[in-house]
């Protein structure tokens, strides 16, 4: 196999990969800007050089000349060389910042070129905490700068389009986002215009940057020249928590960050799976932040009127006790976890009622091929896999307005919205409702309203469209839960080290609300009907064990980047 | 780049400029798509015809405003972002309307040694115009421009992206601001350094004659 000598350490390797990549994969923190795994390299940042040599071959016998030690004379390149664009081949011999003075030398000199025109603006930039250029001078970089003019000054705070705005004075002409218009969204959108230190980019006369995917540049921005226009100025990086979970806006259910600052959702950025999103996020994806904040209830209700808990598990149990279970309509959620349905399609036969049926939030034409889908909720398929399949709108509609239905149960769902009935039709009709927000068109025909936790608030699974079974992490907090000790929770530093009397501790924003699998649990108990649940960790294992459907999706299983399952015809 | 050293400011571009050419004008004429067609199919990909193809529309509008660079990229298939960015990079491709003869003085180090800024003034004092800008009657653009190669021969001038002006002295600039008034452009002239002179009898190179690239004057194989 083909060796490779970096800093005096050998290493073997496959195929012909990059030296920066295989250096990034093997722990040499090289340091770059301009290079990024998905996309062709320019080498125009300069900032990964290193030496590069080979073994000095004899032109007559083929082999290495060795030195007075016996070891192979090593001849380097007369100059550095850019790792991002360097092929490797056999014997080649690597010296980094780590072994070659030369190469520490040469970083610094980059670094200091690079921020020439930078506009040093940290203590208000966006991106400062996480900014490549920022550490990266700290590292690498020199003391102080030798350049003691007038800056260049260039068009700043410019809308690009609809969610990117660009501080062209901060650019430092990686050119990652016109590469990632060019080969990765497709849409062209943008270019380097004018040349020397005059360049920056942007969007030719007459077009805007209205890209379905125009967001991702604003993270692989090494630098805090392009931002986000709905969370600029929102929050510093380090007053966030960051949690590793998955985007619920459609059945791709990409991973994501959700970053949060006092219990509100203030962004959220793609997490590299590159079985589902690759490093990719769409903008709604990445606009989904109001909905977990806003419109929130702040308690359980009972005839609309606000109510314990434990008032309001009774009310609920009371709805459902004695009644005839086939006059009894439960409908499941194609946005509430798999462990949320499950729990309810027990309580449903525990109660004597047929399988739960879901409703499903198709729109058509929406699916471009990548990461948006035509289903808008994330769980479709766990559903299906349950055993709940989607309703028929119009049987719905007749069974209810025909008087066939006493109680309806609606999980996390909003039936009056979805078109099924009014709420007036509702009047006659018992109904309990999960609900998200005050919003909620079903709100003032139900009898019993128990809020409930969001995806970001919740522990749970998903199924997306491609039959991969996902976790869900809580990201922010609910009342009455310390969300430290929550289970999986991201922690920011407040959470690490913080104390309560730290003036960016924050307890507001905390949503009176519970989990599918805190409140269905509750009320079947006061049905007689105990369900034995920890936690949903246990919920799934059991299904994984019990169900063909989820055969091997267990949390452990399915870790940070989920378990594909098989197809369902295959297994039933 | 004098005023740039001292006041350092980037403008925005117009991003939603009034275009100036429209309908029937904006367009190329049967031969001129096959003349870009055929710069298409020399190079190994379509984007390598984008300079012949921005330069065409400049000698056929007279400046690239951004329909007309739409209009070539469109031609060529290559992105339109990707041939705005070409177009400003380079100097030569003029992005706003300029006058009849664009002037453009050398000012970059040997020319300034050898009095490319006397040059320069006495050119904006003789058209009562200041670089950058373009006389009222819309004839003369005077530029001031970085190095363009001829330093053997400075101080020196370049004509529309076209010949070269040697050796100028303020006669010289009357005489030439007198022959492009009447529609005369100057003749190429080949120059050979005065050390040269002196060595070989008049010019080392003794393959002038021979080779056409020292003889004729490099400006675009356009059509008109």
């Amino acid at each position: 196999m083909p060796t490779i000598t970096i800093d005096n350490q050998n290493y073997e390797f496959e195929g012909r990969p990059r030296l920066l990549q295989f250096c990034l994969d093997n722990g040499v923190d090289l340091p770059h800007f301009c290079y990024h795994p998905s996309m062709s390299a320019p080498a125009n940042c300069r900032q990964c050089l290193v030496d590069v040599g080979m073994p000095q071959m004899n032109r007559e016998t083929r082999e290495s000349n060795l030195d007075d030690d016996g070891n192979p004379i090593i001849q380097f390149m007369p100059k550095l060389q850019t790792s991002c664009s360097m092929d490797m081949t056999d014997g080649m011999v690597v010296k980094t910042h780590c072994s070659s003075d030369a190469v520490v030398r040469a970083q610094k000199d980059t670094l200091e070129f690079l921020l020439i025109n930078h506009p040093l603006d940290c203590p208000i930039c966006d991106q400062a905490g996480h900014c490549p250029l920022q550490n990266q001078a700290y590292k690498h970089g020199p003391e102080s700068s030798r350049f003691e003019f007038q800056k260049v000054h260039k068009p700043k705070h410019v809308d690009l389009g609809p969610n990117v705005v660009l501080d062209a004075e901060r650019c430092i002409n990686c050119t990652r986002c016109i590469r990632f218009t060019s080969e990765i969204s497709k849409s062209n959108q943008l270019t380097i215009i004018e040349r020397g230190v005059k360049n920056y980019p942007m969007t030719p006369p007459g077009i805007e940057f209205d890209d379905p995917y125009s967001m991702n540049v604003i993270d692989i921005c090494p630098v805090g020249a392009l931002t986000s226009k709905e969370h600029r100025f929102g929050a510093r990086v380090w007053e966030m928590s960051k949690t590793a979970s998955i985007s619920t806006v459609g059945s791709k259910g990409s991973n994501c960050y959700y970053w949060v600052k006092d219990n509100q959702i203030m962004k959220v950025t793609p997490r590299t799976n590159m079985s589902v999103n690759e490093y990719w996020l769409s903008d709604e994806e990445r606009l989904d932040c109001d909905r977990f904040n806003k419109n929130r209830p702040t308690g359980p209700t009972v005839e609309n009127a606000e109510v314990s808990w434990e008032m309001a598990y009774k009310a609920a149990s009371d709805c459902l006790t004695g009644i005839d279970g086939s006059r009894a309509l439960f409908v499941g959620s194609a946005y509430a976890t798999v462990e949320d349905n499950y729990l309810l399609t027990k309580l449903a036969t525990a109660v004597g009622a047929p399988t739960p049926v879901y409703l499903a939030h198709v729109e058509e034409g929406h699916a471009d091929g990548w990461l948006k889908t035509d289903d808008r909720a994330p769980n479709s398929q766990g559903c299906e896999r349950l055993g709940l399949h989607a309703a028929d709108v119009k049987e719905l509609k007749a069974r209810i307005t025909g008087g066939e239905v006493d109680v309806l149960y609606v999980l996390e769902d909003d039936i009056v919205a979805a078109g099924v009935c009014t709420a007036k039709q509702l009047k006659k009709v018992k109904v309990i409702l999960h609900h998200y927000h005050t919003t909620n068109q079903t709100l003032p025909a139900a009898d019993v309203a128990l809020p409930a936790a969001m995806a970001v608030e919740t522990v749970g699974s998903f199924v997306n469209g491609d039959l991969r079974a996902q976790r869900l992490r809580p990201a922010k907090s609910i009342a009455g839960v310390n969300r430290t000790l929550s289970m999986e929770i991201g922690k920011c530093r407040a959470d690490a080290h913080g104390t309560p009397f730290d003036k960016w501790y924050n307890e507001s924003n905390l949503v009176n609300c519970q989990p599918g699998w805190v409140s269905i649990p509750e009320i079947a108990s006061r049905l007689g009907h105990e369900m034995q649940y920890k936690g949903p960790r246990n919920i799934m294992a059991e299904l994984a064990e019990s169900d063909s459907g989820f055969t091997g999706a267990t949390y452990e299983a399915m870790g940070e980047f989920g378990v594909s399952l098989e197809p369902i015809g295959v297994t039933a | 780049m004098a005023d740039f050293i001292k006041n350092p400011v980037v403008d925005l571009l117009d991003r939603n400029p009034e275009p100036v050419f429209s309908g029937k004008d904006l367009s190329f004429s049967k031969d001129e798509k096959a003349q870009i067609m055929k710069w298409v199919s020399s190079y190994p990909s379509k984007e390598g015809a984008v300079m012949h193809g921005l330069w065409l529309a400049q000698e056929k509008f007279g400046f690239l405003p951004p329909e007309v660079i739409q209009l070539v990229a469109d031609e060529i298939g290559m992105p339109y972002a990707d041939t705005y960015g070409v177009a400003t990079f380079y100097t030569q491709y003029f992005k706003e309307k300029k006058g009849d003869y664009v002037l453009d003085v050398c000012t970059c180090f040997s020319c300034q040694l050898c009095g490319g800024y006397d040059i320069l003034h006495y050119l904006e004092d003789k058209l009562g115009i200041h670089k950058g800008e373009t006389t009222a009657d819309g004839m003369f653009t005077i530029q001031e421009a970085e190095c363009l190669g001829a330093c053997g021969s400075a101080p020196m001038l370049q004509v529309t992206n076209g010949p070269y002006v040697n050796h100028l002295t303020p006669e010289k600039i009357d005489a030439l601001v007198d022959a492009l008034r009447d529609g005369k452009m100057p003749e190429f002239e080949s120059v050979t350094l005065p050390q040269d002179e002196d060595e070989l009898g008049g010019n080392r190179r003794t393959d002038v004659s021979l080779t056409p690239t020292y003889g004729v004057c490099p400006v675009s194989e356009t059509l008109s």
